[in-house]
């Protein structure tokens, strides 16, 4: 009985030894995982046919006014997006004639002013009027991340000064539209 | 491993910070163009208002006098009148008055030139005022030829063109209050606007 009882001891110190070395070779630590994501926002690129809205003539060449049908194809940015909430500008600088720099004579202006407007990045366009004294629709936020197209357009010309000036001869009139999209706090 | 570790540091300040700067607003700029081509242009003739003598009034762009002769000397009459156009010139250019005839002379006599003292051709003054300067042409009908007056006007301009023909009382080519021979007279009278 003796005997058989130490090697019931001996089994279970066997064992009890066992069982100890196997916690220890299967212990538990736990970490953390962490990252982020940088608020990002894409101007994405022009679709189409460049990025130049091209006007050509501007004026009526039998009044030399400017002309009652001018337009251009609206430009459309595709594979803008921005992470998070955020703010689309759209800014616009008038159409000047870039050689013929001095004031203009009486009877004539030497700037074209248009509206641009950017759309499909929030509910409302983003308007900028290159007359106007303000322009407070000219930033719209969008409360969510989103990714979309952005159609830009322009129109609503008008002459500086006044309708019933011409506009003085000058192979390059320039103005610039531009889009930002930016992340808003 | 100070110096490696402070590296390492360097690196990723540079290498992550630029990165989120861009990437926080995207702007994208699209030019507008157009061009003004240099023009001039004239629109149709019009009568200025309560501005006409011894004229019947603008026909087309046919200006007809009344009464061209006096019933009784058969010396020339007096006759004025202004006629205005819109007009634009987009560039410094060049303005012509061009009488096609020098004067008014008749229309179906072309060669012979009569005796008696008789006037066989009207000469007329055209003033015209255009983007501030002033002008004029005395066709003095001395010779049937063309004639003409330039001035040069060194900026654009737009507005109103005034014409004015005038005809002096008596007006000759032989000798002041002279008969005024039958027939039917006229001359072509240009106004042109034109580059320099």
């Amino acid at each position: 009985m003796a005997r058989s009882l130490t090697l019931a001891a001996g089994v279970l110190v066997a064992l009890s030894a066992g069982s100890a070395a196997a916690q220890s070779a299967t212990d538990t630590k736990s970490f953390t995982v962490t990252g982020n994501v940088p608020a990002l926002c894409s101007g994405g690129t022009i679709a189409g046919t460049g990025s130049t809205f091209d006007l050509g003539v501007l004026i009526d060449t039998t009044t030399g006014l400017l002309r009652t049908d001018l337009a251009a194809p609206p430009k459309v940015l595709t594979g803008s997006f921005c992470s998070s909430r955020s703010t689309i500008t759209v800014n616009a600088t008038p159409l000047a004639a870039q050689n013929f720099t001095a004031t203009a004579p009486a009877g004539f202006s030497r700037t074209v002013d248009y509206t641009a407007t950017a759309s499909g990045w929030t509910p409302t366009a983003a308007t900028f009027a290159t007359g106007a004294g303000s322009n407070p629709g000219a930033v719209q936020t969008r409360p969510t991340a989103f990714s979309g197209d952005i159609t830009v357009a322009i129109g609503t010309f008008s002459t500086n000064g006044g309708s019933g000036l011409r506009l003085v001869s000058d192979t390059s009139y320039l103005g610039v539209v531009t889009v930002t999209l930016a992340v808003a706090n | 491993m100070a110096r490696v570790a402070a590296l390492l540091a360097l690196a990723a300040v540079t290498g992550t910070a630029p990165a989120i700067a861009q990437n926080q607003s995207a702007t994208t700029s699209m030019p507008v163009i157009g061009s003004a081509p240099q023009i001039c242009a004239l629109q149709p003739p019009r009568m200025a208002p309560g501005a006409q003598t011894n004229f019947r009034g603008l026909s087309g762009e046919t200006l007809q006098i009344d009464q061209m002769a006096d019933s009784t000397t058969l010396a020339a009459n007096a006759a004025s009148a202004s006629i205005q156009f819109e007009a634009v010139c987009s560039f410094p250019h060049r303005l012509r008055l061009e009488s096609q005839n020098n004067g008014l002379w008749r229309t179906n006599e072309l060669a012979t030139i009569p005796t008696g003292g008789f006037t066989y051709a009207v000469p007329y003054r055209a003033e015209v005022s255009w983007a501030g300067v002033n002008t004029a042409l005395d066709a003095d009908a001395l010779s049937r030829r063309v004639s003409d007056r330039r001035v040069t006007i060194d900026r654009p301009g737009a507005g109103t063109l005034e014409l004015r023909i005038e005809i002096q009382q008596g007006a000759s080519n032989v000798r002041a209050n002279a008969p005024v021979i039958a027939g039917y007279y006229g001359d072509t009278l240009r106004i042109v606007l034109e580059p320099q």
